[in-house]
């Protein structure tokens, strides 16, 4: 998810490093360009976000649905291990409707995923998704682009899955890194931390080793979170999963 | 008078009562609190067991800290990690101060430094429950060599038979121990070598860099030591790096190439982020200072990197997560670093000579076998 103005400033950076890595990567914005975009019949601003969500999903779904058989939104500043991905689908079947990311409690039942941290639909998903316009279950009622989906989801019955790795660790992250891995002193929760379903431990056994995304990545941390996650390592060691 | 005394009465009773309803609803607040912030006592008491369980990971003596156990995740194979670990053993002494422990030093402590076989934290004062040496110096830059040159004696004096590498470290440096002791595999304690991130100006054979961190063999150390006694050595300069640099060249130390076999740096002056991503411009002290050929971009730092510096304190945990923990799952890495043929489990043998280029080049291509063999040596294990 882009818009024109943060191309050159965001977008080209997540394309040199993560985004290469997927099958297939469309770029969403409201204008066509040879980045390459695609255009949404949508303007720019906060309050469009929902629009174009439900219109990249539409555009999605018209013309890429055979060429995939899960789909992945992020925003241009979030930094995704697509590898880490790929472990957590594969123990899923994409025909049945699944809805993967970091879940938040509040405004839907079942929650909802969070959307800078990322989330997947299934192939099942995304038709029902579809579907849910075209019948008119599902409408834009909010322009909270993320909770507005999960309402959604929720009403298309769609279940929600615990992305958590086997040690409970969380696997897509809503906030860079040093947000959950520095301990803060006992005190209230932290603000950011409220919406969480699942308990955050703070430390370091916040984040699994598999970790899948990263969100408020600046253009320059994503080529540091390369070479952290494709290069640098301790000698000598093997790791067994 | 009756008409003041019932007035009075009645303010006082309404006094009394709200005072008993404060400490009424103080208790009721109290207790809510209490339950609300369990997990406050749930994270004390996560910090005792983790005091205990430092207790039972190091051993404190001397003003040093001894690694009982190598760190281990589990998860993980790492035999050859604890191979190299007790065949390369490394004493890391930390440059710091009594302003800086709360600040910076206990994050080191909290660590890389855990990696270290030994770990000494040097002051200009005595801190026997950090604990930290007292080198008996002042602080301050202009005091920073007369630190070295004490501190690298106290080693000498107390710990050289506890250790084969002398590595010193600031307390804004962040060390890959796993990775240095890649880096010193080729090559035995004997030879009179340090390694580091090499400087070329002011020095015939270069100097390296202090906030990068460097490391000593053992006859390096030896040799220092008897370079002052025999004042061969002095206190030329408060510049560390570089008085260093000049007593080493003095007596007869080989300034080692820290590099990798292909050719990229290991130790790094900066943070990985200003490596990766900076343009320095062309005035930078940076460019004339670098012994090898500078790289920009992702080619700046090898996959096996030992060092970065002016690492603040929250940087520290995220390197400690993304070094030792972040990976991408099934991902085959591009680079692998041949294994020194010793830790193979073949008997001793010398040291291999010095490569040129193309050698290396060639070794570089060859490295489908150390592959083969590590993942057979997986196999087995599973």
């Amino acid at each position: 998810m882009t818009s024109p103005k943060n191309l050159q400033s965001r977008t080209v950076h997540a394309r040199e490093t993560w985004a290469k890595r997927c099958d297939v990567t469309l770029y969403m914005s409201s204008t066509e360009t040879a980045f390459p975009t695609v255009a949404l019949n949508v303007s720019e601003g906060r309050e469009n976000l929902y629009w174009k969500t439900i219109r990249a999903f539409q555009y999605i779904h018209d013309k890429h649905l055979d060429q995939a058989d899960w789909f992945f939104k992020a925003d241009d500043d979030t930094f995704v291990v697509v590898e880490n991905l790929h472990l957590i689908l594969s123990s899923f079947n994409p025909e049945e409707p699944y809805y993967l990311g970091r879940r938040f409690s509040p405004f839907v039942k079942q929650g909802y995923m969070s959307g800078g941290a990322g989330y997947v639909l299934s192939k099942e998903a995304l038709r029902r998704f579809v579907k849910g316009f075209e019948t008119g279950e599902c409408t834009h009622f909010s322009s909270i682009e993320d909770m507005a989906l999960g309402k959604c989801m929720e009403t298309m019955k769609v279940p929600v899955v615990d992305t958590r790795d086997v040690l409970g660790r969380h696997t897509f992250h809503p906030f860079p890194l040093d947000k959950y891995v520095i301990r803060k002193p006992p005190g209230p929760q932290a603000w950011h931390m409220i919406y969480d379903h699942y308990p955050v431990i703070e430390g370091p056994d916040c984040c699994s080793d598999y970790a899948v995304s990263f969100h408020y990545i600046r253009p320059v941390q994503m080529y540091m979170l390369q070479y952290m996650t494709y290069h640098l390592r301790p000698f000598a060691y093997k790791y067994r999963f | 008078m009756k008409a003041l005394g019932s007035k009075f009465s009645f303010y006082a009773g309404f006094v009394v009562g709200t005072f008993a309803l404060y400490l009424f609803l103080r208790q009721l607040w109290y207790e809510r609190a209490a339950t609300a912030s369990s997990s406050n006592y749930d994270k004390i008491h996560d910090y005792q067991l983790h005091l205990e369980q430092d207790r039972k990971v190091w051993k404190k003596d001397r003003s040093a800290l001894f690694n009982l156990e190598h760190p281990h995740h589990t998860g993980e194979d790492s035999r050859m990690a604890d191979e190299l670990y007790k065949k390369v053993r490394i004493l890391c002494w930390v440059m710091t101060g009594p302003n800086n422990l709360e600040k910076k030093t206990r994050h080191v402590k909290a660590t890389w430094s855990r990696h270290c076989n030994v770990v000494v934290f040097m002051s200009s004062v005595d801190d026997p429950d950090f604990p930290t040496v007292g080198l008996g110096t002042k602080e301050g830059r202009d005091q920073l060599y007369w630190k070295t040159i004490r501190a690298f004696h106290y080693v000498y004096e107390h710990h050289r038979h506890e250790a084969d590498w002398f590595l010193k470290a600031d307390d804004d440096t962040y060390v890959i121990v796993d990775n240095l002791r890649w880096v010193l595999s080729n090559h035995t304690p004997e030879e009179p070598i340090y390694f580091g991130r090499r400087f070329k100006p002011y020095t015939k054979q270069g100097y390296m860099s202090g906030g990068a961190g460097y490391v000593l063999s053992k006859e390096a150390l030896k040799r220092y030591v008897e370079g002052f006694k025999s004042k061969t050595c002095t206190h030329t300069t408060s510049v560390e790096d570089l008085a260093m640099g000049q007593c080493m060249e003095k007596v007869g130390v080989l300034a080692g190439d820290s590099r990798d076999t292909a050719l990229r740096e290991t130790f790094h002056p900066f943070v990985p982020e200003q490596h990766l991503t900076s343009k320095f411009p062309k005035s930078f002290w940076y460019w004339s200072y670098c012994y090898y050929p500078i790289s920009e971009g992702p080619n700046c730092c090898s996959d096996i990197s030992v060092s970065f510096h002016y690492v603040d304190s929250s940087l520290m945990y995220l390197l400690e997560y993304y070094t030792y923990h972040l990976r991408a799952f099934g991902y085959k890495y591009r680079y692998n670093p041949p294994i020194s043929s010793v830790y193979k489990g073949v008997l001793e043998a010398p040291p291999a000579p010095a490569m040129d280029q193309q050698d290396q080049v060639r070794d570089l291509a060859q490295d489908q076998k150390p592959v083969q063999e590590a993942e057979e040596a997986h196999v087995e294990g599973h």
